[in-house]
């Protein structure tokens, strides 16, 4: 769902997984988490809360959550050791070859190893998945990848389907690709944007 | 379907210094109306249908009901107290359910997070007890004796002082808030919320002032209250589900928020569920 590098330490971003809405977060000592996006004292989005050392907060009480997604601390009552049953709803997050994975239900395997390429970015596309597909004339595979050349280039394209009929791809090219031939791959990637966009607008 | 209990309350629509003979459109709990003013200046509210709202012109803005109100408007006696000045802060749009933009209002908990340095700051966050009761014979929500370290409660306020607050909730969609007076000690300063329904998830927001305050410019205590507004909003627009649950189970309260407890339980008793979710989802 993200470049790894997108998230450092003492981040928290909003995603999607499934329709699942998750808020992603960095603690200070990198350890990656995926919880729902929604803290349960006041239904705030916990995407919109902060990081401090190795908890998540929320930015409307500070309620405060350790990596397991207990809560640890309710700042109005600083004496409360708060009960378990406050708990934000976590999901399972790993990373692999610079890619942040995310499985909303318990995953059978590992993600897929991408070994020989790196992350070059990734890009929000107002088009389903299968348009994509289509524009670049192959199937997604089973590891949710297009594997097309784009500008000459070999590339992974993972794909990220969100709400609203809009897809983001996550995307690696080799390793040994040259800075020239990753801006290329870069601007190839908008040509594709682009080309999908306006079909769908045509359409 | 439209709440057959909130459809008699008064809503504050606009503001009366602001009327025009043309009127605005806008909306009321799903239905379009006209708030305008006749030849003399008095507010005139008329539906899509043609029919004319009863009126109500009070606290800087005009109300009106698309039922038939059982109740006068709720009374604020600090209203006529010589000395006060009345600030009609404006309007805010907010995309939330009314009842929770109501139920923010009633919370100082946040304080330290949502609005930082100014009605709150970390370490200062501790909610000590206070004391709630629906008072049956004005059928009104109270917090009584709540007590909150702010670093700049007002625009009169030089440091940091522990204020006390009083909540009154008269209405469903009204709260009026009693502050520590910084320049006129013993009295009460008087700071309202009045939320007009639009839609369940949609509402205007029309704070109103009533202040102990001679020397800060008028356009200060404006934005003062109106920065104070817009940072409540980026909480009131991400919070989910976007209607107020009135059913436990849906979100954890604790001592903090015995105003909101207190508040929902009224609403349910009342049958004010416009605004509101009342099975968990």
């Amino acid at each position: 769902m993200a470049l790894s590098r997108d998230v450092p330490p003492q981040v928290v971003i909003p995603t999607f997984v499934d329709g699942r809405e998750l808020a992603v977060w960095r603690s200070q000592s990198g350890r990656i988490a995926a919880w729902d996006d929604r803290c349960p004292h006041r239904g705030m989005r916990l995407s919109h809360g902060f990081v401090r050392g190795e908890s998540l907060s929320c930015i409307y009480h500070g309620w405060s959550y350790n990596e397991a997604g207990l809560c640890q601390r309710i700042p109005a009552h600083p004496d409360l050791v708060p009960p378990e049953a406050i708990r934000v709803p976590t999901v399972a997050a790993v990373e692999s070859d610079g890619i942040i994975w995310v499985a909303s239900e318990p995953a059978s395997q590992p993600p897929p190893t991408l070994t020989g390429l790196v992350a070059l970015r990734s890009l929000t596309v107002e088009a389903p998945a299968t348009a994509i597909a289509t524009a670049a004339g192959m199937p997604i595979d089973q590891d949710g990848a297009l594997r097309p050349d784009l500008a000459g280039i070999a590339c992974v394209l993972l794909v990220q389907p969100i709400p609203g009929d809009r897809t983001v791809l996550h995307v690696l090219v080799a390793s040994n690709a040259s800075p020239a031939a990753q801006a290329a791959v870069s601007r190839a990637l908008e040509d594709l944007r682009r080309r999908v966009e306006s079909e769908r607008l045509a359409a | 379907m439209t709440d057959t209990p909130m459809l008699n309350e008064w809503y504050p629509v606009g503001i009366l210094t602001q009327l025009t003979k043309a009127g605005r459109d806008t909306l009321l709990m799903g239905e379009a109306i006209n708030v305008a003013c006749d030849s003399l200046g008095a507010p005139v509210v008329s539906a899509e249908d043609g029919r004319t709202l009863p009126v109500r012109a009070r606290y800087g803005h005009v109300w009106t009901s698309l039922g038939s109100p059982t109740k006068e408007l709720f009374d604020i006696p600090e209203a006529d107290q010589p000395g006060r000045r009345l600030v009609d802060v404006g309007v805010v749009r907010v995309k939330c359910s009314p009842l929770r933009a109501v139920e923010n209002f009633l919370d100082i908990a946040h304080f330290p997070f949502v609005h930082t340095d100014i009605l709150g700051a970390e370490p200062h966050t501790e909610v000590q007890r206070y004391e709630v009761q629906i008072r049956e014979e004005v059928d009104e929500v109270w917090a009584t004796k709540v007590k909150f370290y702010q670093p700049q409660a007002a625009k009169s306020a030089a440091g940091g002082i522990t204020t006390d607050y009083m909540y009154r909730v008269p209405a469903p969609t009204v709260s009026i808030l009693y502050k520590t007076c910084p320049p006129r000690p013993g009295e009460w300063d008087v700071i309202t919320l009045f939320v007009q329904p639009m839609a369940e998830d949609l509402c205007q927001v029309w704070p109103w002032m009533a202040l102990f305050d001679d020397q800060t410019p008028m356009t200060d205590l404006i934005h003062f209250q109106q920065m104070i507004f817009l940072q409540d909003r980026s909480i009131l627009e991400n919070q989910l589900p976007r209607l107020l649950p009135l059913d436990p189970g849906m979100e954890i309260p604790t001592r903090a928020d015995m105003t909101s407890v207190a508040y929902r339980r009224w609403l349910k008793r009342h049958g004010f569920t416009y605004g509101a979710q009342l099975v968990a989802a």
